[in-house]
């Protein structure tokens, strides 16, 4: 585990995902609700990127762009099959600053 | 998310677009079997002859009755979730965007098939292909088509491609296995049959129009699941089974065809169940058409045997077991390695990107992955 500077809160949009490289690692981070989420970005259903995807269920869950599978942005869990499940990583900030833990 | 002190040196994560196609993609070629491009209405009117011209001020509605708008929760996206391609310029965006080398377009939701009136069917048929002729297929080679036809009619059908089935770059001809009309297989179409044979063309039998006015299967059905998810099956089921036991590929033993949104996975049964039936009450076979005609009182081939050696099926939509078994033998089961022929359904709601060819090593192998991404299209499609 890694962490990684990904810059001031007010560059990631609230209410859309923006994806970022660590290391290895394609991260999809959304800001919903004042609360920053990060969240594998490829869906496990066929590869679609979850950073284009649109927010629902009050801005809790990511509907995948291609297919509208539903992730718990919390959780990563699909919000019916549960068994199938998107990665999700720790945010922290420092300051006006965020940082990923991937 | 933690509140930490002040900012330490981290190494800085870049914020970039990522590429949802596998890279593995983009080095095999690809050729997409199903893809629908929708002219603007008109751009299309601009092609139609008189009295239609003047009259159909809006692309007549019969396709569709229903959308996946309610299922999917997404007001005013319809069916072409993904975009849309009116021109060729449009089209090539798409296919470097997807990673395919090729495509074979079908007519998108601009394609009346389901309504009665066939003159007006045939006046937008012949619209549309002059548009492919004249302003699509110049931009790229890498742009080939289904024509489209009025089967409703067989001989407006068989005039159609008589027609235009002269250019190369109308590798096939386009049917449907859902609508209010005898199934494709019947001997009512063999002049749409007949004048296929005097060019190199695929048949292409897809999914059609929603609702029960189209197709009886459909009666009592109320959600997109229903409609779409699983109906088409049976209607796909209906039509392969008229062409093999009414002797359509008897008649026509080099007519090959290829099914579209029906769904595969059914085959199995599907193909041991005529062998069993053909065997053991097989006997009003003889009283067909075809056969009345040419007096044979049975088939050529064993039922399953016209599957193997005439038929092929797009993938789109793929639906991948968990169990990685399971997936084997059922790619098994289909004769997938010979059968399948990659497909994207682009722009619709199930499109499949070719992401899943590659990334299922286990049970589609190196050498199969080329199979179903182009090598069976190329042996399918006489003019690719």
């Amino acid at each position: 585990m890694k962490e990684y500077l990904l810059g001031k809160i007010e560059d990631i949009p609230e209410g859309r995902g923006r994806a970022f490289k660590a290391g290895a690692r394609t991260v999809a981070v959304f800001r919903s609700n004042g609360k920053i989420y990060a969240i594998a970005n490829r869906c496990v259903h066929k590869g679609a990127s979850i950073c284009d995807g649109d927010l629902s269920d009050n801005g809790k869950v990511v509907r995948c762009p291609w297919h509208n599978w539903a992730f718990d942005l919390e959780t990563g869990r699909h919000c019916l099959d549960r068994t199938e499940r998107l990665r999700t990583y720790e945010v922290k900030l420092a300051g006006d600053q965020v940082i990923l833990c991937a | 998310m933690n509140e930490l002190g002040p900012a330490v040196e981290l190494e800085r994560a870049e914020a970039i677009s990522p590429d949802p196609i596998n890279p593995k993609i983009r080095t095999l070629e690809v050729i997409d079997t199903d893809f629908h491009f929708s002219p603007k209405w008109e751009t299309l009117r601009g092609y139609l002859k008189e009295p239609f011209k003047s009259r159909l001020y809006h692309f007549p509605v019969g396709s569709l009755e229903y959308n996946p708008e309610p299922a999917n929760e997404k007001p005013g996206i319809g069916q072409d979730t993904h975009g849309t391609a009116s021109t060729g310029a449009e089209v090539i965006g798409v296919l470097d965007r997807f990673g395919t080398d090729i495509v074979i377009m079908n007519p998108g939701y601009t394609r009346p098939q389901a309504i009665f009136n066939e003159p007006v069917i045939a006046a937008i048929a012949r619209a549309h292909n002059d548009y492919l002729i004249e302003e699509v297929f110049p931009v790229s080679e890498r742009i080939k088509a289904s024509m489209m036809i009025c089967h409703r009619d067989p001989q407006m059908g068989a005039d159609e491609i008589r027609r235009v089935g002269h250019h190369r770059q109308f590798v096939g001809v386009f049917t449907s296995f859902s609508g209010l009309f005898e199934p494709i297989g019947t001997a009512k179409y063999d002049p749409i049959l007949d004048a296929m044979q005097e060019f190199d063309l695929v048949l292409t039998s897809h999914s059609e129009g929603w609702f029960p006015h189209f197709t009886p299967l459909w009666t009592g059905a109320r959600t997109w699941i229903e409609l779409f998810g699983n109906a088409p099956a049976g209607n796909c089921m209906a039509h392969l089974a008229a062409m093999i036991v009414q002797g359509m590929f008897d008649k026509y033993p080099r007519q090959k065809v290829i099914f579209q949104e029906g769904g595969y996975w059914w085959l199995p049964d599907f193909m041991l169940r005529l062998d069993d039936f053909y065997m053991s009450s097989g006997g009003d076979i003889a009283l067909t058409e075809r056969k009345l005609a040419s007096g044979e009182r049975w088939l050529h081939k064993m039922p399953s045997q016209y599957v193997l050696d005439h038929v092929r099926f797009s993938t789109q939509p793929i639906t991948i077991p968990k169990n990685r078994k399971h997936f084997g033998w059922l790619l098994e089961l289909c004769h997938a390695q010979d059968l399948f022929c990659f497909s994207s359904d682009w722009p619709h709601q199930t499109m499949d990107p070719a992401n899943w060819v590659v990334e299922n090593p286990d049970c589609i192998p190196d050498e199969m992955q080329k199979k179903l991404l182009s090598g069976n299209a190329r042996k399918l499609y006489g003019r690719l």
